[in-house]
């Protein structure tokens, strides 16, 4: 007998609505729907109606995760527009503030990682850690979500000499509390074999779905846009692109790890070098007839901004992709010959900001009508209990 | 490889089908091709010059005609194909049997352009909701916002 389970698409604590319809058969994922919309805002035709500045903290407003994601690979476009030259040390500064949002993103994530796994230590661990970088961000731009750093030319705020080694007493207390966890996690056979071999994605699928991100990489692409497209201060930084073979959530897990302690490296190279100078030029308030594609490694993947100006203060069009779009049509590969159970740890895999709030679920009963309400509480309840009772995956390692 | 090499590499692959080739950034290439070769050059891009990757698709709406922007990607640049269609049919084939992963993008261009993108696996809408009235299609520049008059039941107090 299948039935249809919808997911979603309203909860007022909800960053992202969307609507997940599965047919299952018994335990056993065979199709699944998504259907997007429920939170559009219209924000590209408003972009064609605001000046320049204006739009930089419009396309902050895209994400409360990754703002600043968005708002520099809108102000890489518009460099590009006006042909500016921003100053060294402005975009070291720049990129300073991407890094610590990713390893506050990634940490965030491993935390409603360990949480939908049931290893809840391994939350409160690393979001009590991420609090860490909060206050790092926090001092840096005096904002913990929204740091409105950018500005076209450069960054609107510079770092001094104090601050500068709080953020690096701030990065060796992260990396050795990281690393720690990272060994007690990888050491610990039921999350690892909670999390191999569920939600699959083979590479031929990632490529052919054009996936991005962790996603992409966990299934063995090396496809990272700080190293193929260098953009701004990249090309001058030693850092190496994390991959997993493993095509699963492990891998997922995995990559991110990988990418956590890559970034610390990156935050302390770019402090070092860090040159002095002028953080900002003045930027034109109009911009010639030109366009430009921006592209930008954001946390979740490569985030992609199309900007085309038409001589006046205001864009004739800006177009912006974000990462979670990109990563949907693979997301309902991994959920196929999936069981129910795995729902919430799939969906959070792919890092689309609902996950983390408390959703409901009303499994119906195709052939009488019946329908009946789970709280994800509960179906995570379940989840957790029916791999307490799975036979152990004892060839299940952490691989590294 | 170099910009050079690969904008040589793009027209040797191409040949009469890419009608204008332009490299106005580093890595960046811009390919103006006719909407009827859509299919052909996707296909030669993604065999020949590796760009298996789409990262979404763009259209413009410029007055009398739609510019679609399809932006692959490869290894080593980011190759934009540039394609127009009249506005008064606005039609163009579907890109999903060569990037399967197409297909959202698709039916934003559907939703927000109103084109119609012929053999489209799922020709739902997208981002617009379902009661959105026929014939709307808010990113064409002709289609302004207009707040509908507010009526309350029993008129205000």
């Amino acid at each position: 007998m299948k039935f249809q389970i919808p997911i979603g698409p309203q909860h007022p604590a909800l960053k992202e609505p969307i609507s997940l319809r599965m047919t299952v058969e018994g335990e056993v994922i065979r199709d699944a729907d998504i259907r997007l919309g429920y939170n559009h805002r219209g924000l590209e035709k408003l972009a064609e109606e605001k000046t320049w500045i204006q739009n930089i903290y419009l396309t902050e407003r895209i994400c409360g995760i990754c703002s600043h994601s968005h708002t520099s690979c809108y102000v890489q476009g518009v460099e590009k527009l006006m042909e500016l030259a921003p100053p060294k040390r402005g975009m070291y500064i720049r990129y300073l503030v991407s890094e610590l949002e990713r390893i506050h993103s990634h940490l965030l994530w491993l935390g409603v990682a360990g949480h939908e796994a049931g290893f809840d230590s391994f939350f409160m661990y690393t979001w009590r850690d991420r609090e860490v970088v909060m206050d790092l961000l926090e001092l840096i731009s005096g904002n913990r979500v929204h740091y409105a750093m950018n500005t076209i030319g450069g960054v609107r705020r510079d770092i001094d000499e104090g601050q500068k080694a709080k953020i690096l007493e701030g990065i060796v207390t992260l990396r050795k509390r990281s690393e720690y966890y990272f060994h007690i996690g990888a050491n610990e056979p039921s999350f690892v074999g909670r999390l191999a071999g569920v939600g699959r994605l083979t590479k031929e699928q990632a490529v052919s779905l054009c996936a991005v991100g962790p996603t992409a990489r966990a299934s063995g692409i090396t496809r990272d846009v700080r190293k193929d497209d260098p953009y701004a201060v990249y090309d001058e930084l030693d850092f190496e692109v994390g991959t997993a073979d493993s095509c699963d959530v492990l891998g997922r897990v995995v990559v991110r790890v990988k990418e956590l302690l890559e970034s610390y490296k990156i935050c302390e190279q770019i402090l070092w070098k860090l040159p002095p100078g002028d953080i900002v030029v003045k930027a034109p308030r109009k911009a010639k007839p030109n366009e430009a594609v921006a592209r930008y490694e954001a946390p979740r993947g490569e985030n992609i901004h199309y900007i085309k100006s038409n001589g006046s203060d205001k864009p004739e069009r800006l177009k912006v992709r974000a990462p979670t779009l990109a990563n949907y049509p693979a997301t309902v590969e991994m959920l196929k010959n999936g069981f129910i159970a795995d729902i919430p740890l799939i969906f959070a895999a792919i890092d689309p900001c609902i996950c983390c709030a408390e959703r409901t679920v009303s499994l119906v009963n195709i052939q009488s009508g019946e329908e009946t309400v789970v709280r994800l509480s509960e179906l995570r309840q379940k989840a957790i209990e029916r791999h307490r009772n799975a036979p152990p995956k004892r060839n299940a390692v952490w691989p590294f | 490889m170099t910009d050079a090499e690969l904008t040589e590499n793009i027209k040797q692959a191409l040949g009469a089908k890419a009608l204008e080739v332009t490299n106005p950034d580093r890595r960046r290439v811009f390919v103006r091709i006719a909407p009827a070769d859509l299919l052909t050059v996707a296909t030669l891009l993604r065999d020949r010059l590796d760009c298996r990757h789409l990262s979404t698709i763009s259209g413009v709406d410029k007055g009398e005609t739609f510019e679609i922007l399809y932006h692959f990607s490869s290894p080593a640049a980011n190759i934009n194909l540039r394609t127009e269609i009249p506005k008064a049919a606005p039609r163009i084939e579907s890109i999903t049997p060569v990037i399967p992963g197409a297909v959202l993008y698709e039916r934003e261009l559907q939703d927000m352009f109103g084109m119609v993108v012929e053999h489209i696996p799922d020709a739902r809408p997208l981002v617009l909701p379902d009661d959105w009235p026929a014939g709307n299609h808010p990113l064409r520049k002709d289609w302004k916002f207009e707040r509908p008059q507010e009526i309350i039941p029993g008129g205000k107090s």
